[in-house]
């Protein structure tokens, strides 16, 4: 569920526009928003530090001052206590860059029609991807949501709005059956975080990935499945279609179908694990029905490990 | 018809053979395949089927659908359990009996002939019903008509309180002319003409004789043997044992009719009477009123208590002038004593005493009696009375019966008498010997210390011996007795004081007393004091055995009572004429009731047993309608549009659906209550903890799902507009449960309500004792009017008969029920218009300046009504009414009404009189005041 691309159109302007906006913020914009400062807040609280010395603010440690310091960066207050000399060194806090994609096909939309609880997969990864964007903002690192209007990386609160304002808005009415993610340019040396079901071509994918590369852009996959695409418990005789109705496939007894489909799963993803083995990506297999706090845990540490 | 199902449309029965055709067509046919809409289908693309689902119907969808189809076809061929022969087109005569044999199975007849109209409706005949205990009319036709209007008006058939005339009726049908068949529903108690009556009938056409499985039983007029009632029971046929069961019923000393005694016993095989001795004491038998069969009561089985049981008018008359004397030494102060329990005691001068008609007149040493007053004693004595005397001084010393045989005395005396164990004579007092067999005091218990010190010699007469009722131990008679005319004249040798002896002390002078007693014939023979007078029902007994006012009866010349033989002009009942009644029962005393004679050929004979014939087509659509729904589950199962949470289970359970429902279309479903434990500790603390209003089960799942509901719909009332917070009501069994917990009991009365046991009775009188209410509910509207003439209310008074129910009035104006908490005029519930009792106001007094009399203290224990209430309180579980109440806003005014009626009637159980004390408002501000 991903907002309208304002890509390509211009956005009503003046009142009319206002007013849309005001809507989708005081629609669907605060529960999604608030659902993932709730799941963010049960994974850390407090600052996002980097865990070494650098360009910062905040203390990290005296070090003995060793020749080829600057003399003004010697602590007086600590040297007089010693005869050695220390330096103050301050915590690495540089702002990182982390651009998002959330694929919005239609088979994002898919979920177990026999659980009236289950969320679709494109809901969780909206919650996923705004969760961990809220604390990577928390931390001061730039954010973008890419193939919407939030794809300029940016900071603070605003941003986060308009991801979720790009998340949890309507959604568009082109949306292929899979999905591709968007060619835009991505920051050197930023990182990225790619939420879609990876059920599409994959081949599709490699464009992007290959500019990712050339960008020096180190990242994590995360698959979101639905139980029923990794159980397939299905019998009887079906007609499987795609989302949108693109391919059909009919079978007389759905249930014998089981193995070889666990089978082509499998190989699936382990395409998806070798193209990240060769880009130094990361994969995370998450599924609707597991609990979001793991995955947001994993992703947290997965984006804040030492490059 | 194949063995007892036939089908009224066979011929569609040939539907069946489309079956095998639509079990190819099924089969042929698969179910379409359910379409998913799934993302990982690319996945998918390009997989073989490794094993091919086969293309069919699976075998038990198929079995489902053949199996609907089969039972709506053959529901549509009318298929009849124990079907009836189609009869001729003639028309179909139902005769009744209708007598008092008819009353214990009335209801299944009512079903039989219902069954009967039923049957001739479809055959399109035309009907006449007709009751043999009500007369012919001489001129009149068989009213002929179709069937359903005579449905209409079974409802107000009755059983009559005597036997059928069918020789009356054989002569009147010989009359008719036409061909009719004949459906006779027979009491099977023979009356000598019934073969008559059967042959006339034949004459028209055939007859078909239904029998009723038992025969009614009837009850002779209950008679005194050795101080013990005994009646006897009769049954027509001599077949197997049968218990029976008698009860007497009598006014209690606070006038309220109640069982005083009943007694069981059962039938012998092959005997068709049998003696039911009640015991009971002498004061309870003197107030019977009625004795009656426990179950299966007709008319015959009442017998209206007459002179044999009644309380004897004992007269009694001393020889000492006035009552100067002091109490102990005055002999009547030991007879008036010794009689009053049970005897009705007269004090009069002689000739006044006669007129009252005594039974017993006892004299107590009276000597000399003047010449009038002898023969009019003579006169009296000779028409049945007992005239009873003591001997004394006065009788010793008047010379009577000295020279010549008195006939008011049994003996010649001896003149003076004797006198042993004084200070001035010889020997020990004498005692007495033990009574010789024969005597009216044969088998009483002598106590030790009875001594006889002084007597009146009998002078030995060789007719002596006979005449000797008791004696000394040397012999010496102490009573005489002698027959004179229809009565007696019995004389004690002593003194009715203990001047003489001391058996006046003792409790042996009280048994003699009764003893002789209860030996008086009475005066009057009825025959001769019926003659001559008109006599008036003032009650009479209906077929089933109620007392009841008369209606259209007429009075009565005294010689056809004479004849003892009950019929439509002479019901059974209690005449009247002038202040003296007399009973009129069914039977006599030496009746017998015999099974029916040799019936002519060609009668045939069923009885009432055979089952009803039951149409199996709405249930077969039904099933089939089922069938076809389980199909449509099926189907969505099978097609795995379900859901997959259904699909691993969903075809083991449709395996199992479909053969337990098979299973349950050939086995009839038990139906089982759970029987609660009475008195376990979890309910008892419920309902001391909590306010519980609890109402009776009555065992009818309708009645008492309304009970539960009105009890629900009226608490939630309570709930929200008092303070009283009811809990969810409970149901009771009367017959097992304590209700003592209980504040308030909701009692609905159904036709089928059992009088309740004896420790139910007991319990419940205790309930009312400490202060329960309960609330009857007749639930008819009293459509009888008065009371006593609906089922429900008949029901009712069996009920009520041996409750300790106070003496009822309708609700007065300002009853403390009308303003409890809302002010109310009138008590509707689903009915409105009937009339409510509570318990009389006793003593009210209109207090000066208050608008409402004193009715301090008389809170009621019974509320009595048939508005139904609790349909009205009614609600299901989503808190609509269940029942409509009137009509349009009106009805709903009603029901609110009820509602309030509801509210007052337990806040009046919960605070009894309090707003009565509220006239003593004007008087407590007054002193407030000061």
């Amino acid at each position: 569920m991903i907002g309208p691309r304002p890509r390509g159109r211009d956005k009503p302007q003046g009142p009319v526009g206002l007013r849309r906006d005001a809507e989708k913020v005081g629609g669907a914009l605060p529960p999604l928003l608030a659902e993932a400062e709730h799941l963010a807040a049960s994974v850390a609280m407090g600052f996002h530090g980097r865990r070494r010395a650098g360009h910062g603010e905040n203390f990290w440690q005296y070090r003995q001052a060793v020749p080829g310091d600057p003399r003004s960066s010697v602590d007086w207050r600590r040297s007089g206590k010693s005869d050695q000399q220390f330096i103050r060194e301050m915590e690495w806090e540089a702002a990182q860059t982390v651009h998002f994609w959330v694929d919005d096909a239609l088979s994002m939309d898919y979920r177990d029609s026999d659980d009236v609880r289950a969320r679709s997969k494109s809901e969780r990864a909206a919650l996923l991807a705004l969760a961990l964007a809220l604390l990577l903002v928390k931390a001061g690192e730039r954010v973008s949501l890419l193939g919407t209007d939030a794809t300029q990386p940016r900071a603070g609160r605003t941003q986060l709005n308009r991801m979720a304002l790009a998340l949890g808005g309507a959604p568009r009415d082109d949306r292929p059956d899979y999905g591709v993610p968007p060619a835009d340019r991505l920051i050197r040396g930023s990182r990225a975080v790619f939420f879609s079901d990876f059920l599409g071509d994959p081949e599709a994918m490699t464009p992007v990935l290959g500019h990712a590369a050339d960008r020096g852009v180190r990242g994590s996959f995360v698959q979101v499945l639905d139980e029923s695409e990794e159980t397939f418990p299905f019998d009887g005789r079906v007609i499987f279609e795609s989302m949108g109705g693109g391919s059909e496939f009919e079978t007389q007894r759905a249930r014998a179908l089981k193995s070889a489909y666990a089978e082509r799963l499998a190989a699936r993803r382990g395409k998806l694990e070798d193209m990240a083995r060769h880009l130094g990506w990361r994969v995370l297999f998450h599924r609707t029905s597991a609990s979001p706090r793991q995955a947001l845990l994993w992703l947290y540490m997965a984006v804040g490990a030492r490059a | 018809m194949i063995g007892s199902i036939a089908f009224l449309s066979p011929w569609l029965l040939a539907g069946l053979a489309t079956l095998p055709v639509l079990w190819w067509l099924l089969r042929a046919v698969p179910p379409a395949p359910g379409r998913r809409a799934f993302p990982g289908v690319r996945l998918l693309l390009g997989l073989k089927d490794p094993e091919k689902m086969p293309e069919r119907t699976p075998w038990w969808l198929l079995l489902l659908r053949m199996l609907a189809l089969a039972a709506a076809i053959l529901a549509f061929s009318g298929p009849v359990l124990n079907p009836r022969p189609v009869g001729s087109s003639d028309p179909l005569l139902v005769l009744l009996d209708g007598g008092w044999g008819d009353a214990p199975g009335w209801t299944q007849r009512m079903d039989r002939v219902a069954a009967a109209l039923d049957e001739a409706a479809r055959d399109g005949r035309r009907v006449a019903v007709l009751a043999a205990a009500a007369p012919p009319q001489a001129d009149g036709e068989i009213e002929w008509r179709a069937a359903p209007d005579w449905t209409e008006r079974l409802a107000g058939l009755a059983p009559k309180s005597w036997s059928p005339d069918r020789a009356a009726w054989a002569d009147w049908i010989d009359g008719r002319v036409g061909r009719f068949e004949t459906l006779w529903l027979t009491d099977g108690i023979t009356d000598g003409a019934e073969a008559h009556l059967a042959e006339a009938l034949l004459a028209h056409g055939p007859v078909t004789l239904v029998r009723p499985r038992q025969t009614a039983l009837a009850l002779t007029p209950p008679r005194l043997e050795g101080g013990e009632l005994v009646a006897s029971a009769l049954r027509a046929d001599a077949e197997g044992e049968r218990p029976v069961s008698v009860v007497a019923l009598g006014p209690d000393p606070t006038g309220i009719e109640r069982a005083l005694g009943a007694a069981d016993g059962s039938f012998a095989s092959g005997e068709t009477r049998v003696d039911l001795k009640i015991a009971m004491p002498m004061e309870l038998r003197n107030r019977v009123g009625r004795v009656q069969l426990a179950d299966g009561r007709s008319a015959a089985g009442v017998v209206l208590a007459d002179d044999s049981v009644r309380r004897r008018k004992v007269g009694i008359l001393s020889g000492e002038p006035g009552s100067e004397a002091q109490e102990l030494v005055d002999p009547l102060h030991y007879l008036r004593t010794a009689l009053e329990p049970f005897a009705e005691v007269i004090e009069a001068p002689l000739g006044e005493m006669l007129n009252t008609a005594p039974d017993v007149l006892i004299l107590a040493d009276v000597g000399n009696l003047g010449e009038a007053e002898r023969s009019a004693l003579l006169a009296w004595v000779e028409k049945g009375g007992l005239l009873v005397r003591f001997a004394g001084p006065r009788l010793a010393q008047s010379g009577a019966g000295q020279l010549e045989e008195d006939p008011l005395l049994p003996v010649r005396l001896r003149a003076g008498g004797r006198s042993i164990g004084g200070a001035m004579s010889w020997g020990a007092p004498r005692k007495l010997k033990p009574f010789p067999e024969g005597s009216p005091f044969a088998g009483l218990a002598l106590p030790e210390d009875v001594d006889i010190s002084s007597q009146v010699m009998a002078q030995p007469d060789p007719d002596l011996p006979a005449r000797v009722m008791a004696s000394l131990e040397d012999g010496t008679p102490l009573v005489t007795g002698k027959p004179v005319g229809d009565g007696r004249v019995v004389l004690f040798h002593v003194t009715a004081s203990p001047d003489w002896s001391n058996l006046p002390l003792s409790g042996l002078f009280v048994e003699m007393l009764e003893r002789l007693s209860q030996s008086a014939g009475g005066v009057t023979t009825e025959t001769e004091a019926l003659e001559g007078a008109i006599w008036t029902p003032e009650q009479v007994l209906d077929g089933f055995g109620e007392l009841g006012p008369p209606s259209l009866v007429a009075g009565v010349p005294g010689e056809r009572l004479a004849e003892g033989k009950p019929s439509a002009e002479t019901p059974p009942g209690i005449y009247a004429s002038g202040d003296r009644r007399v009973a009129l029962n069914v039977m006599h005393d030496r009746d017998e009731i015999a099974p029916l004679a040799s019936l002519p050929q060609g009668v045939v004979t069923e009885t009432m047993d055979r089952p009803a014939e039951i149409r199996l087509g709405p249930w077969l659509i039904a099933a089939a309608l089922v069938l076809l729904a389980l199909d449509v589950f099926a189907t969505l199962v099978v097609s795995g549009r379900l859901g997959r949470r259904f699909q691993y289970r969903g075809r083991r359970t449709a395996q199992a659906a479909v053969l337990l429902l098979s299973g349950l279309a050939l086995g009839l479903a038990g139906q089982a209550k759970a029987q609660t434990a009475p008195g376990d500790d979890a309910s008892a603390l419920r309902a001391a903890t909590q306010t519980v209003l609890a109402y009776v089960e009555t065992g009818i799942p309708r009645v008492d799902q309304i009970s539960a509901a009105g009890l629900r719909g009226l608490s939630k009332v309570l709930y929200d507009r008092t303070a009283i917070e009811p809990a969810e009501p409970v149901p009771v069994d009367i017959e097992t449960d304590d209700i003592s917990l209980y504040p308030f009991l909701y009692w609905p009365i159904t036709d089928s309500q059992r009088p309740p046991s004896d420790a139910a009775v007991a319990r419940i009188n205790e309930f009312f004792r400490s202060g329960g209410m309960i609330l009857f509910d007749t639930q008819d509207a009293d459509l009888g009017g008065g009371g006593a003439t609906t089922p429900n209310s008949r029901a009712l008074q069996r009920v009520a008969a041996r409750l300790d129910i106070p003496p009822l009035e309708p609700v007065p104006i300002d009853h403390v029920l009308t303003r409890t908490f809302y002010l109310l005029r009138d008590f509707p519930g689903r009915w409105t218009g009937s009339t409510v009792w509570v318990e009389a106001s006793p003593g009210a007094e209109q207090v000066e300046g208050m608008p409402f009399r004193n009715l301090n203290d008389g809170v009621t224990p019974v509320v009595v009504g048939g508005n139904d209430w609790a349909a009205a309180w009614a609600t299901s579980d989503n808190g609509a009414p269940m029942f409509p109440v009137g009509r349009g806003l009106a009805g709903e005014n009603q029901r609110e009404m009820a509602l309030r009626f509801g509210i007052n009637l337990i806040m009046y159980v919960m605070t009894g009189n309090y707003k009565s004390d509220q006239v003593h408002v004007p008087a407590l501000l007054d002193r407030l005041g000061q």
